[in-house]
């Protein structure tokens, strides 16, 4: 008898021990997530309506950069979306674009955001959303402003063409 | 429809007074505890090849939270998953949501357990007995008991004729916790009736920390409390047996009512705005979410010779709500004219029956034959969307037998057979649809988002079963082992969702052609006892095909607040772990215990962990008890986890200190029962990685002093027998 249990008790390490190990043994893959670094727009800054936006950020993944993405909507209410009652002549300003990328890091920096006249002014959400090849995701969120008083931003000659 | 039924069970409850016969004479007794006997449980365990555990009233008052999951989570191998100081919901070995079942009087409970901000509604106060069983159960239940069971039942009626009752008042620190139940039972001849009462109200919670930060934006927290967590419960809940000669009844009605508040940060994009004090800690407003769930049922049980027949019935309530200020995405949804801000709303109605028949043929056979249906049909509402209209229709037939040669060997097996029917209806999104072709989409992409849900129609059929044997080779050893292949079938959800999960900001998409989730599941239990010293350890492992998921598409969503497509894919994965329990009693009053987990989870075609994945984790307890008193202290560890699916958030280990302490006060006529608990001592921060508020960076409550005072009474009738 005492054998059969002591074999028993032996059996059942074996098989937590193999589950455990034989598992272990395959390989896993990426499920680190891209890094966003918004240089512009920065938090709180006031776009100028008409103009077009300096967009600046830097992506980097530890094995392979797949997309990213920029959404602007409307944000006016300070917390909710909530539909703005009565007539506006101007239109609620929405963006959304996709654009490929790759590599393990890269710089972004482009003006292809052009905010129209008839915007209307007000709080903005940008938001940033980059994935790697393995379809790791991560964005990030901006409050902006729209105005007609935006200041126009100051541009240096780019030093990087994207 | 559903009150009919309640109006004739209340009939029941207020003619049975009446039927009491006078008392004659009043004898006043202390209630001794109501524990479960060694041979009650050693009959069950002995009878499952599953691991089994069952846990009474007296553990759940000693490791009592106010919330029934939470306090479960002492038995190794589950797991509560909350969405802050109200609601959690059950995990066992890594399978959450759909993938396991709570059944209370043999009734299935079904709420909205798909969604990751639901909680269980089950009153804490009224759990009288627990028996969990981890594993494979879809030959016992169907469908969602793959992963295992925690099965909710009445302790049997007092023998004697009497009224007994009970007070117990419950007092929390961490969010201002005020509660209590009363309960009041009778029993006379063949009738028990019980009727229990319970509520609960409890403010913010306190979290160890000034801020939180959440996608870069630092937010702050107000007095270290997370603004708009209060919530309250009541619950009431009436039972009633009878049981004359070969024949047993019982008749349940519940209704759990819960409110909580959500934390405003986790609806929407975190805005330092929306988190300032407003000077009120116990108020709930928006967002919030409120359910409510009611429960009848009854069992119908007559026992002859070799034969037991017995019968469920039940039908269920569940109306689930959440409201939120009103907002859109689209600029053109209008307001709505009633209940401007209900976001939400489910109504999910479910039948319930089953029959059951036990053939004790000889001492060495046992046959049981089974037969359920099941039907349900959700219905929605609110200015959002999330999940479908639909009807769902089960139903199920079983076989069981077990050969017990002797005391010492038993050789259960059985197989099950169950169809199933889901019927999803499409919903189109007008507002949707016109926000897209203003913004110039291409037809074809509009005709692919316009559909929140798509009409879906399915069939499915699958066969479960399990075959097992409890070995005990003497009394201080039992070896139990298990191999069941259990099912489960896709959830609305899953089968025809398309859109922002409002909770998760993730565009989750369905797959109308999904097959069942089924797996092979083997399990392996070994006890041991040796004079001072008990040991258990249970590994398991198993292997899924067709595990639903969500996978991460790399596809851009055009929709608002939405990353890529996340689209439901069945997959192979593999779960595998182990618990362990090693008591050890020594100088008589001391008794130490360390109970111990892991769970592994694999996707195979990800080559990934699966999300939601337990941290291995560890309680060191040592318990002082001397007569009326008892001190505890315990550590619990978790460990750091780093094996986590794609797009989920490493989460990091943390040493808990706890203490408590209970005492047995004899006062008058009764024994005052008191447990005094103080949790996180240090007031670590830290997070919990199944938490809800998680992927909100937001963490778990802080130190929290728990009061629990239990005034039982008990009054022997002597009343004559018929």
């Amino acid at each position: 008898m005492k054998t059969i249990i002591k074999f028993s008790i032996i059996c059942l390490t074996a098989i937590s021990f193999l589950t455990f190990t034989g598992c272990d043994k395959n390989e896993e893959s990426d499920t680190t997530k891209p890094v966003i670094k918004l240089i512009e727009p920065e938090e709180d800054d006031v776009l100028k309506i008409g103009a077009d936006v300096h967009f600046e950020a830097e992506f980097e993944d530890d094995k392979m950069l797949a997309s990213y993405k920029v959404n602007i909507h409307p944000n006016f209410d300070g917390h909710s979306h909530a539909v703005t009652k009565g007539e506006t002549e101007t239109v609620d300003f929405e963006f959304e674009k996709s654009w490929t990328i790759s590599g393990k890091n890269t710089s972004i920096h482009h003006h292809e955001i052009v905010i129209p006249e008839n915007a209307t002014p007000g709080h903005y959400h940008l938001m940033v959303y980059c994935t790697d090849a393995a379809g790791n995701e991560s964005y990030i969120a901006v409050d902006i402003e729209l105005s007609h008083e935006g200041e126009e931003h100051e541009h240096e000659e780019d030093e990087h063409n994207d | 429809m559903y009150i009919k039924y309640i109006a004739v069970i209340l009939i029941f409850a207020y003619t049975l007074p009446l039927s009491a016969q006078e008392t004659d004479s009043l004898k006043i007794e202390i209630l001794n505890e109501v524990t479960v006997s060694d041979s009650y449980r050693n009959n069950i365990v002995r009878q499952s090849a599953l691991p089994v555990d069952i846990v009474d009233k007296s553990f759940m008052y000693d490791h009592f939270t106010g919330n029934f999951m939470q306090t479960l989570e002492y038995i190794p191998g589950i797991h509560s998953m909350d969405i802050g100081s109200g609601f959690s919901k059950p995990m066992i070995r890594g399978m959450g949501f759909n993938r396991i079942a709570v059944t209370e009087n043999g009734i299935k409970q079904e709420g909205q357990q798909w969604g990751a901000d639901h909680g269980l509604e089950i009153d804490a106060f009224g759990v009288e007995r627990v028996t969990v069983r981890k594993g494979p159960s879809s030959l016992l239940y169907g469908s969602d008991a793959m992963g295992g069971v925690i099965e909710l039942s009445q302790l049997p009626a007092p023998s004697d004729n009497m009224v007994y009752g009970e007070l117990a008042l419950l007092g929390k620190s961490v969010n201002g916790t005020l509660g209590g139940s009363v309960m009041s039972g009778v029993k006379i001849n063949s009738w028990h009736v019980k009727l229990r009462f319970s509520e609960q109200h409890f403010a913010d919670y306190r979290i160890p920390a000034d801020t939180i930060v959440y996608l870069t934006q630092k937010l702050p927290v107000h007095n270290r409390r997370l603004k708009n967590t209060a919530g309250f419960e009541r619950n009431a809940g009436l039972f009633s047996e009878y049981r004359k000669g070969r024949y047993y009844a019982n008749y349940a009605v519940g209704n759990a009512y819960q409110k909580v508040g959500f934390f405003a940060g986790a609806h929407g994009i975190p805005d330092a705005s929306r988190l300032q004090d407003d000077g009120d800690s116990r108020n709930i407003d928006l967002p919030y979410s409120r359910v409510n769930h009611l429960k009848i049922s009854t069992r119908q049980q007559y026992t002859r010779n070799m034969l037991s027949v017995c019968i469920d019935a039940g039908f269920q309530n569940n109306h689930r709500e959440e409201w939120s200020s009103f907002h859109t995405h689209y600029g053109n949804q209008p307001v709505p004219e009633t209940n401007p801000d209900k976001e939400l709303d489910f109504s999910l109605n479910t039948f319930n029956s089953s029959l059951k028949a036990d053939l004790i043929y000889s001492s060495q056979w046992k046959h049981t034959f089974g037969f359920d249906v099941q039907r349900q049909r959700n219905s929605v509402g609110g200015y959002s969307f999330l999940l479908p209209e639909y009807e769902r229709f089960t139903a199920g037939a079983l076989w069981l037998s077990v050969f017990r040669p002797n005391d010492r060997f038993s050789l259960s097996g059985g197989l099950r057979y169950d169809y199933g029917k889901m019927d999803i209806e499409a919903s189109h999104d007008v507002y949707l649809e016109e926000y897209l072709r203003r913004r110039n989409y291409a037809d074809e992409l509009v005709e692919a988002y316009k559909w929140r849900s798509r009409a879906v129609n399915r069939h499915f059929g699958d066969v479960s079963g399990s075959l097992g044997f409890v070995w005990i080779p003497d009394k201080s050893h039992q070896l139990k082992v298990n191999l069941g292949r259990s099912f489960r079938l896709p959830g609305a959800n899953e089968l025809a969702s398309n859109g922002v999960h409002h909770g998760a900001f993730r565009h989750e998409q369905g797959n109308a052609s999904l097959l069942s989730e089924r797996g092979w599941q083997f399990d392996a239990s070994y006890s041991c006892q040796y004079r001072n010293i008990a040991f258990t350890t249970s590994p398991f492992f198993s292997w899924y095909d067709k595990y639903i998921y969500l996978k991460p598409t790399g596809e851009w969503s055009v929709l608002p607040h939405a990353g890529q497509i996340y689209r439901y894919t069945g997959v192979e994965a593999i779960f595998t772990g182990m618990e362990a329990d090693l008591r050890l009693d020594f100088f008589r009053n001391f008794t130490y215990q360390i109970t111990g987990e892991y769970v592994y989870t694999y996707n195979t075609d990800e080559y990934t962990p699966l999300s939601f994945s337990p941290p291995a984790s560890m309680r060191n307890r040592l318990t002082w008890r001397h007569k009326i008193v008892q001190f505890n202290v315990e550590l619990q560890s978790v460990a750091t986890q780093n094996r986590v699916a794609k797009n989920e958030d490493i989460t990091h280990g943390v040493n808990l200190l706890h203490l408590g302490a209970t005492f047995e006060i004899p006062l008058m006529v009764t024994n005052v029962d008191i447990t005094f608990s103080l949790q996180n001592v240090l007031n670590t921060k830290y997070y919990n990685h199944l938490s809800f508020y998680r992927k909100v960076e937001i963490p778990e409550p802080g130190r929290n002093f728990l009061l629990l005072i239990k005034i039982p009474f008990i009054n022997k009738l002597k009343v004559k027998l018929q």
